[in-house]
C-alpha cells in the first residue's frame, strides 16, 4: 500500500510539474531541423559563417548559409520572396530602406508574437536593449519584423598627420570643410583632399548629415519633398561642391569600396564614410596611428548634428516552414554573448549592454582610434536618424532621385535647378 | 517522334516568354499576384524619357560595338588565315578573352580604369599623356563600355572569319592574282563578297549578345554616371529588382527581346541576300 501511495505521490508531482515545464524555454526544442539563411556580404555575415557551428551545437538546428554581394543578394531575395518560396527561412534586410515595401508585401514574419511567447523566447532576451532608432525602423504598427544585427552610420575620418603637416586645423564645424579642403589641396596637390560617395543610390546615406547639420530637411513642414528649401540646398551644394572641387576623379562611380580604398592607401586626407568600414580601414598599414574619427561636425550656427544611424537586421521569412527554428537563430545571433564575439570582427553591436560590456571596453581601449570610433558610434546611436529621403514608401527610388540631383550638381548643373527637378520627381512617389 | 522536342520547346522556351509577356500586361506589386492591366505598361514606356534614353544608348552601344568588332575581327581573321606561323598558339591566346566570365572582365575594368588608382592612367602619365575618366565621365562611359566588349569579343569574330576564309576556294584568289589585281581590289571585290555570309553569321551571334549586354555595365557603372550607361537591360533590372516595379520591367524586357528578334530576322534576310 505504501508503495502505491509513494508511486501516486510521484505521479502527482510529475503531473503538477508538467505545465510549468512546458512554459520553459528550451534551446533544444527544434533539435534536428534545418534552416536556410541568405545574407548580404557584410562583416557580420563573414563572422557569422565562422560562428554558426556554435548555434548548431547549442540547438541541434542545422544551417545552410548563402552570402551574396548586395546587388545579387537583393535580386535573389526579391525573386524568392515574390515566388513565396518556402526554401528560405532567415534573410538580412535593411529595414530603413526596404522595410515598408517588404512589410506591405507580407514578406516578414511577425516577431512580436514570438517575443511575447515565453516558451519561444529566452528569458534574458531583453528586446529593449537594442537602440531605439533601429528598433523603430523595424517596427510597423504592432508588428516587429526584424532584429538589428549592427549599428552603423557615416563618420568623418581625417588624416591627423596630413592636417598637422599642412598646419590645417581640425574641422570643428561643417562650414570648415571647404576651407580645410582648399588648404590641404594647396599644401599637397599630390594628395586628394576629400572623398565621399558619388554613386547615385549610395549618396543620400552620406549626404543626410550635410543637409541636417545646416538646418535643412528632405521634407517641407507639410510633408512634401523639400530639396529646394534654402538650408537643404546649402547641404546639397556643400556635398556636391566638395566632390566636384576636391573629390577624386571618377567620384560619381564611387561608393564605400572606392572611398575606403583611397583612405586606406593614403591617397586622401578626409572622407565621410560608414562606421562599418572601420575594421577594413584599420587593416591598411599606418591608419591605426594617423587617423582621426568622429561624427561629422555640426553646423556652426545651427549647432545641429544629425547623421544617419541605421542597422542591418535579420528577419524570418513569412513563407518559412521552420519559423520557430528560424526565430531561435535570430535570438542566438543577436544575443549579448554573440555580439561580444562579433565586436572583435569590427561589427558595432546594436545592444546597449554590449557597448557597455567589459569585452567591448577592453577591445576599444587597446588603440585610441578605436576609442574615438566607439565614442562616435555611441553618439550617433543617440543623435542619428534612420530617415534619409523625403516621405514615401518607395524609398529606393526616392534615394536614387536625390543621388541623381547631387550627380547633376557635380556635373555642373545649378543646384536650384537640380533640386527643383528632384522635388518634382519625388512628388510623384508620394 | 517530334513530340519530345515540341514539349521541350513549349516548356522551356514558350512558357518563360509567354509568362514575361503576361507580366508585361499586368500590374505586379511586391508580394501580390499579377493583375491584368492591358497595355498600361507599354503606355508608360512611350511617355518615359528614361526608356527613350535607354533605347538610344542600347542602339548606340550596338552600333559602336558591332562595327568595331566586325572591322577588327575581319582584319585579325584575315591576318591569321594568311599566316601559318604559330597559328595554334595565336588561336589559344585569342580564345582567352572570351573565355573569361563577364564578372572577371568587369572587375578587371574597375581595377584598370579607375581614374584614381587604376593602372591605365598611370601608364598614360608615364607616356606623358593626360589622364582619362573612362567609365566615370558621362561623355566617355559608353565608348569605354563598347571598347571593353570589343576587347573581349573581337577574337571570337576573328576566329569565325578565319574559319570562313580558310574554307574559301583558293583557285579564285590565284586567278585574281594572275589578273594583277591590287590588294584592295582583291579584298573589295573577291574576299569581302565571298566572306559576306560568314560576316553576317558573326553579326547575328554578336547582335544577340550586344543588345542584351548587362553584366559588365552593371558591375562597372550600374548604369551611371547619371543615366549615361543605362541601357534597356540595366533599366529593366533597376525597375524590377531595385524599385520592385515588375510589370513595367517586364514591358521593357519584352521590348528589348523584340528588338533582338527583329535584328536577327533582318540579319537572316541579309544572309540570304549575300549567299553565293
Amino acid at each position: 500500500m505504501r508503495v502505491y501511495q509513494l508511486l501516486g505521490t510521484i505521479a502527482l508531482s510529475v503531473i503538477s510539474a508538467l505545465p510549468a515545464k512546458a512554459q520553459e524555454f528550451n534551446w533544444r526544442a527544434n533539435d534536428g531541423q534545418s534552416i536556410n539563411l541568405m545574407l548580404n556580404n557584410h562583416p557580420w555575415s563573414q563572422a557569422m559563417r565562422d560562428l554558426v557551428a556554435e548555434f548548431t551545437a547549442k540547438t541541434g538546428i542545422k544551417t545552410q548559409i548563402e552570402i551574396f554581394n548586395e546587388e545579387q543578394f537583393r535580386a535573389r531575395l526579391t525573386t524568392l520572396m515574390q515566388g513565396k518560396s518556402p526554401d528560405l527561412d532567415v534573410y538580412m534586410s535593411l529595414t530603413s530602406r526596404e522595410g515598408a515595401i517588404f512589410e506591405k508585401a507580407g514578406w516578414y514574419a511577425d516577431l512580436a508574437t514570438m517575443i511575447a511567447d515565453k516558451k519561444m523566447t529566452m528569458p534574458d532576451f531583453n528586446y529593449e536593449d537594442f537602440g531605439a532608432s533601429i528598433r523603430n525602423a523595424s517596427t510597423f504598427g504592432n508588428r516587429i519584423v526584424a532584429l538589428p544585427i549592427n549599428q552603423e552610420g557615416p563618420l568623418f575620418y581625417w588624416r591627423k598627420d596630413v592636417f598637422e603637416k599642412c598646419k590645417v586645423a581640425e574641422p570643428k564645424a561643417i562650414e570648415d570643410l571647404m576651407p580645410a579642403a582648399a588648404a590641404l589641396k594647396a599644401c599637397d596637390p599630390s594628395m586628394g583632399a576629400w572623398a565621399a560617395r558619388g554613386l547615385r543610390g549610395a549618396v543620400p546615406y552620406a549626404l543626410t548629415a550635410f543637409i541636417n547639420n545646416l538646418g535643412g530637411s528632405y521634407a517641407t513642414p507639410d510633408g512634401k519633398p523639400g530639396l529646394s528649401q534654402p538650408n537643404t540646398l546649402k547641404g546639397l551644394t556643400l556635398y556636391a561642391s566638395l566632390l566636384k572641387d576636391y573629390g577624386p576623379p571618377g567620384a560619381l562611380n564611387h561608393t564605400f569600396t572606392q572611398v575606403i580604398e583611397l583612405l586606406g592607401q593614403g591617397k586622401v586626407a578626409m572622407v565621410h564614410e560608414s562606421s562599418n568600414e572601420f575594421a577594413n580601414i584599420m587593416r591598411f598599414p599606418g591608419r591605426a596611428q594617423d587617423l582621426g574619427v568622429k561624427v561629422l561636425p555640426p553646423g556652426r550656427d545651427t549647432k545641429i548634428s544629425k547623421p544617419v544611424a541605421i542597422g542591418w537586421t535579420i528577419a524570418v521569412s513569412n513563407f518559412s516552414q521552420h519559423k520557430p527554428a528560424a526565430w531561435y537563430f535570430l535570438q542566438w545571433a543577436t544575443s549579448s554573448e554573440i555580439q561580444a564575439k562579433l565586436i572583435k570582427a569590427g561589427v558595432a553591436p546594436p545592444r546597449a549592454s554590449a557597448f557597455q560590456g567589459s569585452d567591448f571596453n577592453t577591445w576599444v581601449s587597446e588603440i585610441p582610434t578605436r576609442k574615438a570610433w566607439a565614442d562616435a558610434l555611441i553618439e550617433i546611436g543617440k543623435t542619428g536618424t534612420g530617415v534619409y529621403q523625403s516621405p514615401t514608401d518607395r524609398i529606393p527610388e526616392a534615394r536614387d532621385i536625390i543621388g541623381t540631383a547631387v550627380q547633376e550638381i557635380v556635373q555642373g548643373a545649378a543646384p536650384a535647378d537640380a533640386a527643383r527637378k528632384a522635388d518634382e520627381a519625388l512628388a510623384k512617389l508620394q | 517522334m517530334a513530340a519530345p522536342a515540341m514539349i521541350f520547346a513549349v516548356g522551356m522556351i514558350g512558357f518563360p516568354i509567354g509568362y514575361a509577356i503576361w507580366l508585361s500586361l499586368s500590374t505586379v506589386a511586391p508580394g501580390a499576384d499579377p493583375v491584368f492591366s492591358g497595355l498600361d505598361n507599354y503606355g508608360r514606356l512611350i511617355h518615359d524619357p528614361e526608356f527613350w534614353n535607354a533605347l538610344k544608348l542600347t542602339l548606340a552601344l550596338y552600333a559602336m560595338s558591332l562595327s568595331m568588332q566586325l572591322v577588327l575581327g575581319t582584319w585579325l581573321g584575315l591576318l591569321l588565315g594568311r599566316s601559318n606561323a604559330a597559328r595554334g598558339l595565336v588561336r589559344t591566346i585569342l580564345v582567352s578573352p572570351f573565355m573569361l566570365p563577364p564578372v572577371v572582365v568587369g572587375m578587371m575594368a574597375i581595377v584598370i580604369l579607375d581614374p584614381s588608382f587604376g593602372i591605365a592612367n598611370w601608364l598614360l602619365a608615364e607616356l606623358g599623356l593626360p589622364p582619362g575618366l573612362w567609365l566615370s565621365d558621362p561623355k566617355t562611359v559608353l565608348v569605354t563600355v563598347a571598347a571593353l566588349d570589343t576587347w573581349q569579343w573581337t577574337p571570337f569574330v576573328a576566329l569565325i572569319v578565319m574559319g570562313g576564309y580558310l574554307s574559301l576556294p583558293s583557285d579564285v584568289f590565284e586567278a585574281v592574282e594572275l589578273d594583277g589585281a591590287t590588294w584592295w581590289q582583291r579584298f573589295r571585290f573577291v574576299t569581302l563578297p565571298m566572306l559576306a555570309p560568314t560576316l553576317v553569321t558573326a553579326a547575328v551571334l554578336r547582335s544577340v549578345d550586344i543588345l542584351r549586354f548587362f553584366d559588365v555595365i552593371y558591375l562597372t557603372t550600374q548604369g551611371g554616371p547619371g543615366n549615361a550607361s543605362t541601357t534597356l537591360n540595366i533599366l529593366a533590372y533597376r525597375r524590377g529588382f531595385e524599385f520592385f516595379d515588375f510589370g513595367y520591367a517586364s514591358a521593357i524586357m519584352v521590348t528589348l527581346s523584340t528588338l533582338v528578334f527583329g535584328s536577327v530576322l533582318v540579319l537572316a534576310k541579309l544572309r540570304r541576300a549575300v549567299s553565293w
